[in-house]
């Protein structure tokens, strides 16, 4: 397509005798928020770094802004913004010195102060970098890499490790980006993260992708039912709704989700709660999340509870 | 080649060094430490602190009151010295730093003297280790009981005459050997450690990795490494000297050829520390290897004692060490000025450097594999 920016076909890495990427294809157009989505070793960095030039593929075609990333890697550089995974600057450097020498690498007169004030850092600018936190580090690499005015930026995690307020203000700021009109290439393995910000989702598992689309096709393209979750209820309405052929689960603590087919069903279901004479103290219908639609598609979930957060 | 990249990094280089104490403290603390300890340790060889040796050729009435007088101060423990040898023989053959040498006729001449003012002063001749701050010491006290001596005579017309005479021994002085080995050193151990520990602790923070996606060339980028750790090998060179000279009398030529030598020992050895981070990617590992390849070198290259000493298989096997052509090239330089030990160690040293940089730069890659 025409408004392609980026375009992957049949991509491989191999690691040793591992298959890091193994045949994936995608393609991302301009000005939109594409996510990649996946667990940790699903090789979501692997590609990320093919796409940036600095990794080898296997095989596979990458070209970005219509060049091919093995030839151009010189005129790609310089249209591009990066924030690698895990960024770190110069401990000793300030904020200022720090976006002043990127700027120097790119050989580019960027206004300083214009990108300190987009990532919301003026209050921070004197200080060194080994004294900022998390979140206002990764506020610094997403001004790092913005200051050849790049027509694509490439975020790989960029919240991981943050906490939930900091978060949030980097979310702010990559809302931000949206908003002036930057395509951009998000990896996360954050659900949630894809969600509020993206345009558009692949899953990738086990170098793979599995799922390719918006937030809505993919739900609706793997679910057909609704969730209704009672709570308080009183006895009966897990076998009420056995009855009327609507699959439980998760009887806990008084509560029972149900799967619905569709609206239609739901009052069906509501209006046989009152004939039974059936109290509850609430109800609760939602779609599934990709965090579920995950787990359906891969029978594993995408972040391992025990170990992050 | 782009210069302003090139300038840009540089300047981060120094700014990260200037605002971090204990690289402050390492980089030019730890070399003159060194040098004050060696050179407190080995200055005094040979030479016995308050001894003052006097060869009385006069005998005369004088002469005895003036060895009388040294004998008074208190200061001195004075040895009479044999005056069938001649005082030069003396002094080579006894490794002493201090010889008054009163002449014969010294008495008859302030006889003279007090007859006939007009008449010339009774002359005494010093022989002295003029690079010893230990020897100055005692020509000053020397001078005071001499000027003591004519107040006393006159009151205010010299009738003792001093003529000083430096000796410049042939043999060095320990802390000329010294001096240009603790530069080799810590010009070695700067910019082997300066280029491993910055390659490894910019690896693992993954700015190695932010800097790959900029149009930074990895030749631009070695370059300013290499300027960095000319800097601080100059730096710490200055620093060596100033203590060597300002305090133990070292007295070196300060010339293009150790220059020369500072700058292929930078070279080499910030190229051995890129080829070991090239293979070598964990941060300890690769301090290990740097350890393994200083140590050795540090102590049979002939940094702390001359080589002479050691068995012969040792001394062969130094000829193979790189230090040991930038040792033998500074000591050339800065001391001896033997042209054919500069021109033989700067090809030997010149080659290595040049092979050892160009295989770190062919093989340390942006790239990731």
């Amino acid at each position: 397509m025409a408004d392609d920016v980026i375009s992957v076909k049949d991509l491989v890495k191999v690691y040793d005798d591992v298959r890091a990427v193994d045949g994936i294809t995608f393609a991302v157009e301009k000005g939109e928020v594409f996510a990649f989505l996946g667990p940790n070793g699903a090789g979501k960095t692997t590609t990320v770094e093919i796409i940036e030039t600095i990794r080898d593929a296997t095989s596979g075609e990458v070209s970005i802004l219509g060049m091919d990333v093995k030839k151009n890697r010189t005129e790609i550089l310089k249209r591009i913004g990066v924030l690698p995974q895990e960024f770190s600057s110069f401990d000793r450097l300030t904020v200022e010195e720090t976006l002043k020498y990127y700027a120097a690498l790119f050989c580019t007169d960027c206004d300083i102060n214009k990108l300190i004030d987009l990532v919301n850092l003026e209050e921070h600018r004197k200080k060194l970098y080994i004294n900022l936190s998390g979140g206002l580090k990764q506020r610094v690499g997403i001004a790092v890499s913005l200051v050849n005015d790049p027509e694509i930026i490439f975020l790989d995690e960029p919240t991981t490790g943050l906490d939930p307020r900091a978060r949030h203000d980097v979310w702010e700021v990559i809302k931000g980006l949206k908003k002036e009109g930057k395509t951009i290439f998000l990896t996360t393995h954050y659900m949630e993260e894809a969600e509020v910000l993206a345009d558009y989702i692949a899953i990738i598992s086990k170098g793979k992708i599995i799922a390719y689309g918006t937030t809505t096709e993919l739900i609706d393209k793997h679910f057909k039912t609704v969730k209704v979750t009672i709570k308080g209820g009183t006895e009966g309405v897990g076998s009420l709704a056995e009855k009327m052929g609507m699959p439980t689960q998760g009887r806990d603590n008084g509560n029972i989700t149900i799967e619905a087919s569709g609206n239609e069903q739901i009052v069906e279901f509501l209006n046989a709660l009152k004939a039974n004479n059936i109290s509850y103290l609430s109800m609760d219908i939602r779609k599934p999340n990709l965090e579920e639609l995950f787990l359906v598609l891969t029978g594993e979930a995408l972040i391992d509870k025990r170990v992050t957060q | 080649m782009n210069v302003k990249r090139v300038i840009a990094n540089l300047v981060v280089h120094l700014k990260q060094f200037s605002r971090e104490k204990s690289t402050i403290f390492f980089v030019l603390a730890f070399p003159i430490l060194l040098m004050l300890l060696f050179g407190f340790i080995f200055s005094d060889v040979g030479s016995s602190v308050g001894t003052l040796y006097i060869q009385d050729l006069d005998g005369g009435a004088y002469s005895q009151g003036l060895v009388g007088a040294f004998n008074g101060t208190g200061v001195f423990d004075v040895t009479m010295v044999d005056t069938n040898i001649s005082p030069d023989q003396y002094y080579a053959d006894n490794n002493i730093d201090i010889l008054l040498v009163i002449p014969a006729g010294y008495s008859d001449s302030i006889y003279m003297k007090l007859l006939d003012p007009a008449s010339p002063e009774a002359n005494l001749t010093i022989l002295y280790d003029q690079s010893n701050t230990n020897t100055q010491t005692k020509i000053s006290i020397v001078g005071s009981v001499i000027d003591g001596m004519n107040k006393e005579l006159s009151g205010s017309v010299n009738y003792i005459g001093v003529d000083l005479q430096g000796q410049q021994s042939d043999e060095f002085k320990f802390i000329d050997f010294f001096a240009p080995g603790i530069i080799a050193m810590s010009v070695m151990s700067s910019s082997l450690f300066g280029t491993v520990g910055m390659n490894t602790e910019l690896r693992q923070k993954g700015i190695l990795r932010k800097l790959a996606t900029t149009p930074l060339t990895r030749a631009e980028w070695l370059l300013s490494n290499i300027l960095y750790q000319m800097f601080m090998s100059l730096l710490s060179t200055v620093c060596i000297l100033a203590v060597g000279m300002g305090m133990f009398g070292l007295r070196p030529h300060i010339n293009i050829y150790m220059f020369v030598f500072i700058l292929l020992c930078v070279f080499s050895f910030a190229g051995i520390g890129m080829l070991i981070t090239r293979f070598v990617k964990e941060a300890e590992s690769a301090q290990a290897a740097a350890n393994a390849v200083m140590f050795p070198m540090m102590f049979l290259s002939g940094t702390f004692f001359q080589l002479e000493m050691m068995p012969d298989f040792l001394q062969t096997l130094a000829r193979f060490l790189p230090l040991y052509y930038v040792n033998e090239g500074l000591r050339a330089a800065m001391i001896s000025l033997d042209y054919s030990i500069i021109l033989e160690s700067a090809l030997v040293i010149g080659t290595f450097g040049t092979v050892v940089f160009m295989l770190g730069v062919m093989l340390t890659s942006w790239k990731e594999n």
